[in-house]
């Protein structure tokens, strides 16, 4: 009777489980968290990026990275950057309620849970040199400059062009050649 | 019996066969290897160049994932990234993905779907919805697979539960539920179009355009044509299972407040088989019946669904639907109405219990017209189902939960029904959960079990004498009950690495049999009359596994192996004479295993395949066969997808499923697709 045959299902499984076991033995390598990686890109974003003369006060002042809102990188980012120099500048992350005191900030990250203020806060800081770094798809039409956004498991980069020129940001070609041109805004 | 596994050989088959598989994989992927082999990127991601980062995976753990993960029940999803990647153009083809599922394509245009065995054309003992809406057809106990038809680009994701729904979905949610869920409107602006064409598939066009509607809407509108070929070889001189499939739909979602939202969408079809051929089903007298009719199905439904979330994180949904189908088959005709409504209250009780209750009320009117063959009685019936569910998710300890349910149900055939259910789950830590259940689910009786009126076969008794077999349904309707225990194991082993382990006992009683009753001579037509009738004379105990693992080996390449292993034994009662019942357990695969393969080449390209085994079937004696499917595909630009898909590579034809009904022709075959997409 099948329902005795107990000890060939109990088999069944542990054959199941030993597959699992050995699989594990090949796979150390992990993955990331999203915001792991966009963390990283906002480090990486410090090295091909060019801030306009007199941005900065000396050759040593820290480059600021700031999030407003809501921080959704928890102390990722900070534990991220620390030690870590661009040329001979350091960097320093700062959490702002608003764009007030964005005078100190040369990266300010709009998470996606700021959508409903997302304009206002780009209108407060353009032109002023601040690399703008986004989620929302509609980021760089709202007057963004840089959209982390996720396609599938990957994280795209799309930058408007005509946005950082008018900020007179400098973006290398290296990171130009990477990301997605966003399309002129009327 | 014959169908207990031999004594210590499972273990080293499914070693021998993953091996095998793993062989195989190894061997047709070689350049995936050679351009995979990097060594593990450092930890640290500040040292990863541009390049790495934007080729990184993230696993963006939703809320709702975590919520799948969860979960007390065997749960499948299939991703657009699957449904994309598959190369396949129907849905029953998608599904052979999901361990514990069986897809049998018994011709070009008819497939048997089933979970956990007693596959059939209208596999009677698994529920499906699309958006909330279900195809499951109450006139025949089973969904048409021939009339499902779909974009499958507006697919988000189709949840496939194994096991028992009945708490939940109700009546018919017994083997499992398979849930198709679209896109949201607002997820697909612009304009899509598609052309695909190839050997089997021979057109699948796509057109359709989305947009905003003020500041709160998003719609999308769409039209396709398909038309699947007929297969190359056949039982006939000319084959009739080709089809042709015409729809359009709708779809438009409102945000009426930032805490109410409204769905509102539509579809209509037509799908209309081929008909190049007159067959002759019966040409000994006194019956002879041919078919040359039109075969096809029209349908159109129309649906609503309103959300609305409260501050306090509780939220109520309200959702209505009204279907139209008329399926029509060599002369016979099934026209259905149906009308369905449900509301559903998910709130937070104490701290503790997470509670889900709701209502449902269905009506479904139903018109048969038979041919010479087919007769229900009576012609016209309107049932009506209504029914409550509640269950609770109570929290017992940080680690530990116990959800508590059931579904109480009143269906026009054998009064109310309870199905109730209970899962205890322990997640030690947010990367393993250990789940248990036990069900109890049932299958509601249908228009067909209480009046169908059929000759199923003619039997010559010598001397110029006929025996005619007829089959009749019962008045004395039973439901099929199901009492199901399962345990599963999931766990995130690594950043890289998932895998989800399932095992369950399944008691089935008052399974439906079909009884012969005493001969009687008709002296008028001059004839035998071999009477058969339904009852509910079996029972069946059904124990098996499901496992399947998802390993991220380099940033580039994945792969998704799968097994389901099942043992079904069906007993008759002292009292049955059906005979036959007990070969059911011979129509679903004993075991199956496969691979699935995903690479991304770079610059755009992806190159995936799967390699399944599918056991035999004792059934028909259908051998156990192996499938090759691999897809190309090429992202190019930002608006262009073009892809090319081979299904069935290593053989030019294979049979799937026995011919148990009046299909043309039982063999699935090698096939090659290519297809362009899009997007402005």
């Amino acid at each position: 009777m099948a329902l005795l045959n107990l000890t060939d299902m109990a088999r069944m499984l542990s054959s199941l489980l030993l597959v699992g076991a050995a699989l594990q033995l090949r796979a150390e390598a992990p993955a990331f968290d999203e915001y792991q990686v966009k963390a990283a890109f906002l480090y990486n974003f410090a090295k091909f990026v060019q801030w306009p003369l007199g941005t900065f006060a000396n050759s040593t002042d820290p480059i600021g990275i700031c999030i407003v809102g809501q921080n959704p990188f928890g102390s990722t980012l900070e534990n991220m950057v620390q030690g870590k120099k661009v040329g001979d500048r350091t960097f320093a992350v700062r959490r702002l309620a608003d764009t007030q005191q964005a005078g100190q900030c040369q990266i300010l990250f709009i998470g996606a849970t700021e959508s409903k203020r997302t304009r206002g806060l780009l209108d407060a800081v353009k032109s002023t040199g601040v690399l703008t770094v986004g989620e929302s798809d509609d980021f760089t039409a709202l007057g963004g400059i840089i959209t982390l956004r996720l396609e599938g498991p990957r994280v795209h980069i799309q930058i408007a062009l005509d946005t950082a020129e008018h900020a007179k940001l400098k973006v290398s070609s290296k990171l130009l050649n990477l990301a997605e041109i966003a399309k002129k805004q009327p | 019996m014959s169908e207990s596994l031999p004594k210590g050989g499972a273990g080293r088959r499914i070693a021998i066969l993953l091996a095998r598989l793993g062989v195989t994989l190894a061997l047709s992927l070689g350049i995936a290897i050679v351009s995979g082999a990097q060594t593990p990127p450092p930890r640290d991601l500040t040292q990863f160049s541009l390049e790495d980062l934007m080729n990184v995976q993230v696993t963006s753990v939703s809320r709702k994932e975590q919520k799948l993960a969860k979960t007390g029940a065997a749960i499948f999803v299939i991703t657009q990234e699957d449904i994309r990647r598959s190369g396949a153009t129907n849905i029953p083809d998608l599904l052979r993905m999901v361990p514990g599922v069986d897809v049998a394509r018994v011709d070009h245009s008819t497939w048997a779907v089933s979970i956990r065995g007693f596959n059939d054309v209208y596999a009677n003992k698994v529920l499906v919805l699309i958006d909330g809406r279900s195809v499951y057809q109450p006139v025949y106990s089973g969904v048409s697979w021939y009339a499902q038809e779909m974009p499958l680009e507006n697919i988000e994701r189709i949840e496939v539960i194994r096991g028992p729904g009945g708490t939940v979905w109700g009546a018919n949610a017994m083997n499992g539920v398979i849930n198709i869920i679209t896109e949201s409107a607002k997820d697909t602006p612009g304009g899509l179009i598609t052309a695909g064409g190839g050997t089997d598939m021979q057109a699948d066009r796509l057109v359709q355009y989305g947009g905003k509607i003020g500041q709160s809407g998003n719609y999308r509108v769409y039209g396709r044509y398909a038309h699947l070929g007929k297969s190359d070889a056949s039982t006939f001189a000319q084959p009739a299972d080709s089809k042709r499939t015409r729809e359009g739909g709708f779809r438009s979602d409102w945000n009426l407040t930032p805490r109410d939202l409204l769905t509102v969408q539509g579809e209509i079809h037509r799908v209309d088989g081929g008909q190049t051929i007159t067959g002759v089903i019966f040409q000994t007298p006194p019956i002879t019946a041919t078919f040359g009719q039109p075969v096809g199905d029209d349908d159109g439904n129309l649906l609503a669904r309103w959300t609305h979330r409260y501050l306090n994180g509780s939220d109520i949904s309200l959702q209505a639907y009204y279907d139209q189908s008329r399926v029509f088959a060599n002369g016979a005709n099934n026209w259905a109405t149906i009308g369905n409504i449900d509301f559903q209250h998910h709130l937070r009780i104490a701290s503790r219990n997470d509670v889900v209750w709701g209502l449902s009320y269905r009506a479904n009117a139903n018109r048969f017209s038979g041919n010479s063959l087919v007769a229900v009685n009576p012609q016209r019936r309107t049932d009506s189902l209504y029914g409550a569910f509640v269950q609770d998710e109570i929290t017992l300890t940080q680690t530990l939960a116990l959800t508590l349910g059931s579904k109480f149900e009143h269906n026009d055939y054998t009064g109310f029904e309870i199905e109730p259910s209970a899962q205890l789950v322990w997640a030690p830590n947010p990367r393993q959960t250990v789940w248990l259940s036990a069900a109890k689910a049932i299958r509601q009786p249908s228009n067909i079990d209480s009046g169908l009126q059929t000759i199923s076969a003619v039997q010559p008794l010598g001397q110029g004498m006929y025996g005619l077999v007829t089959v009749s349904g019962n008045p004395n309707t039973k439901v099929e009950q199901l009492r199901d225990y399962e345990t599963g194991y999931r766990a995130q082993i690594s950043g890289r690495l998932s895998l989800d382990v399932m095992g369950f006992l399944s008691f089935y009683k008052n399974l439906q049999t079909t009884e012969p009753q005493v001969p009687y001579f008709n002296p008028a037509s001059g004839y035998l009359v071999i009477p058969l009738v339904f009852d509910y004379k079996a029972r069946a105990v059904s124990y098996g596994a499901e496992a399947f693992a998802t390993w991220n080996i380099t940033d580039r390449w994945k792969i998704s192996p799968g097994l389901s292993l099942l043992n079904v034994s069906v007993t008759r009662d002292a009292s049955s004479q059906d005979s036959a019942i007990e070969h059911t357990p011979g129509r679903a695969p004993r075991r199956s295993y496969q691979v699935r393969s995903f690479i991304n080449l770079g610059r755009g390209f992806e190159w995936d395949q799967t390699l399944g085994y599918t056991g035999p079937l004792a059934a028909g004696n259908i051998p156990g066969y192996i499938r090759l499917d691999t897809r190309l595909g090429w992202h190019w630009e930002e608006h262009w997808d073009f892809s090319l898909a081979g299904q069935n590579l290593l053989s030019p034809r294979h049979a799937e499923f026995p011919d148990i009904h009046f299909v043309d022709h039982m063999q699935d075959q090698r096939s090659v697709f290519g297809k362009i997409t899009w997007r402005f």
